[in-house]
């Protein structure tokens, strides 16, 4: 029998390969490399607009970064759900569980590296976004222009994908179909959350628990007023520390409750 | 000491639905053992059980010693699984799978590439080590699971159904391979439809009826008590009605009958009895081309027994 010590280093080896094994099956089905390549065009789609119109670029490197991250929820989403979505509901719906949890491993040592899997997968597609940003500020504004609200942002988005996995992963612990699950993860966060959050705001209540509406911090943090049309109905806006715990808050529970979810389901039929 | 146990296994899906009812059986080290029963029997559910799929109502199932369902990660590394038709990861290699299965099997790396050269060598899928699993055929992804199930030299192999899927020459390969690990001090515990399968490959069978164990013996001991109880021989000439009449003269026989030209000859079931009824007909000037006494078949015995059970005479 394993002491404590050398049970607990084999679980966390477990994890590991486990995470590999995932990033593997990202990589192998293209999903990763269609990310990052959109994590990559999509700035720099904001970069070609204004020569190809005879526009002049924001004044400054914030208002320019503001502009650039304007989609980066909706593609953290995507992404989300991409990586995280069908992770583990597929292993029983197209029955590869049945090799896969007959193995000596805790079940939880394979969930918790498909979420890592998920996760790192996505903060790479962020990390992709952000260093195009980076480098399209340095080309415009000079590298020296990069501001601390910058790297907060970048931040805030690793933050906020985390929360956004752990909730597409929840979906694909509680779910019995792959595609259903990837969809509920997307629209719940892309549709009813923003839709709620409105629906507050007309009602005059704060929406501060609601994630989506924390996810604006990501252009916040810059001091730019994006000026959405879905924002200037708004009448409130989110605080900093109470986003960023409200953002954390939904990462840890949705985990959570995806592992124990996860855990209970059953190779039966 | 036995390796694979069960102890009252009982599984509910609902109220009304006991898919296992009591089981227990005990499997010995370097046996193969087979368990039939009829389609929704519990077999599968078993097997399940045996191998941290399923979790049991009530009732504890354990692999050398250890509780599958509380110690997964120990009992586990024994065992080589084959249950049901696994899914595949299409997008992936053969080598890509089985390297991800040797790590989690705690092999080393140089052990796992040679062990998925031998595996896949054995399984008739060596050209195939990096060929993409989705452009398989069902025969070649059943291969591949046994290559997976075998991977680690594990010293007990539950398999479900191992051969569905499989051609013939597939089929033989796959009796071939067991027969050798069993040669290496194997235990295989293996469910099949095909009875002519299990009777040929294992020692003792397990019968499970309605979710219970309905018989547990050697298929020697089977066939014997099941009793092939006459003879077919044929003659160089085939006998008339009146010479195959002085037969049941002959001590032993118990009656006589002519069958498509051969003559079947009822007696006691006894290997000395069988001799004795030989030398007499050859003493008194038979020319018998052969003597065969017949074999009860799993099958047979199979529907005996599922007959008793449903009290069908």
């Amino acid at each position: 029998m394993m002491s404590t010590n050398e049970d607990t280093v084999s679980d966390l080896f477990h994890v590991y390969i486990n995470a590999r094994f995932e990033i593997k099956k990202h990589v192998s089905r293209r999903r990763l490399a269609l990310v990052v390549v959109l994590a990559t065009l999509l700035p720099i789609v904001f970069y070609a607009i204004p020569p190809l119109f005879d526009e002049d670029y924001p004044d400054t490197a914030n208002e320019f970064a503001s502009r650039n991250l304007l989609f980066i929820s909706t593609f953290v989403v995507i992404s989300a759900a991409m990586f995280a979505g069908d992770s583990v509901v597929t292993e029983f719906e197209k029955r590869t569980g049945l090799s896969l949890f007959s193995t000596p491993q805790r079940r939880t040592s394979i969930f918790a590296g498909k979420y890592i899997a998920a996760l790192l997968a996505t903060w790479l597609a962020v990390a992709c976004y952000y260093l195009v940003t980076a480098l399209e500020i340095g080309q415009i504004y000079g590298f020296g222009e990069i501001s601390l609200g910058f790297a907060k942002s970048f931040l805030i988005s690793l933050l906020y994908a985390s929360a956004a996995v752990s909730f597409c992963y929840f979906f694909s612990c509680l779910l019995k179909k792959s595609i259903t699950a990837m969809l509920a993860g997307f629209f719940v966060l892309m549709m009813i959350l923003p839709i709620v959050s409105q629906v507050l705001n007309i009602a005059d209540v704060d929406p501060w628990f609601i994630l989506t509406y924390n996810g604006s911090l990501i252009t916040d943090v810059l001091g730019i007023l994006s000026g959405s049309a879905m924002e200037s109905v708004s009448s409130f806006s989110p605080d900093f520390y109470v986003g960023v715990a409200v953002v954390v808050a939904y990462g840890i529970v949705f985990f959570y409750m995806a592992l124990f979810l996860a855990n209970r389901k059953a190779m039966e039929g | 000491m036995d390796v694979i146990k069960t102890e009252n296994l009982v599984k509910c899906y609902s109220k009304n639905v006991r898919v296992l009812d009591g089981i227990s059986l005990s499997i010995k080290k370097g046996e193969i053992v087979g368990y039939l029963g009829p389609n929704g029997s519990g077999k599968t559910t078993t097997i399940k059980i045996l191998t941290n799929l399923l979790y049991p109502t009530s009732g504890h199932a354990f692999i050398n010693g250890l509780d599958v369902n509380e110690n997964p990660k120990e009992s586990l590394k024994a065992v080589g699984a084959l249950v049901e038709i696994p899914g595949i990861y299409d997008y992936l290699t053969p080598r890509e799978m089985l390297t991800y299965f040797g790590r989690i099997y705690g092999m080393e790396r140089g052990k796992i590439d040679e062990r998925i050269r031998e595996t896949l060598k054995s399984v008739r899928l060596a050209d195939k080590e990096r060929t993409k699993i989705g452009a398989f055929s069902t025969g070649m992804q059943r291969r591949l699971a046994i290559a997976k199930a075998i991977l680690h030299e594990p010293e007990i192999l539950i398999l479900d159904e191992p051969v569905i899927g499989l051609d013939p020459k597939g089929i033989k390969e796959v009796r071939e391979l067991l027969r050798e690990f069993q040669k290496g001090g194997m235990t295989i515990f293996l469910s099949s439809h095909l009875l002519q399968e299990v009777g040929d490959t294992c020692d003792s069978v397990i019968f499970l009826d309605k979710a219970r164990v309905v018989a547990h013996d050697t298929v020697h001991n089977i066939r014997s008590k099941a009793g092939g109880k006459s003879i077919i021989v044929r003659f160089t000439n085939p006998l008339s009605e009146t010479e195959a009449k002085k037969i049941e003269t002959v001590a032993g026989v118990k009656g006589v009958s002519v069958k498509n030209g051969s003559v079947q000859i009822g007696y006691d079931g006894s290997p000395d009895t069988s001799y004795q009824i030989l030398s007499d007909l050859m003493k008194a000037g038979h020319h018998i081309v052969s003597y065969t006494p017949e074999v009860v078949s799993l099958e047979d015995f199979y529907i005996s027994v599922m007959s008793d059970e449903r009290g069908v005479s």
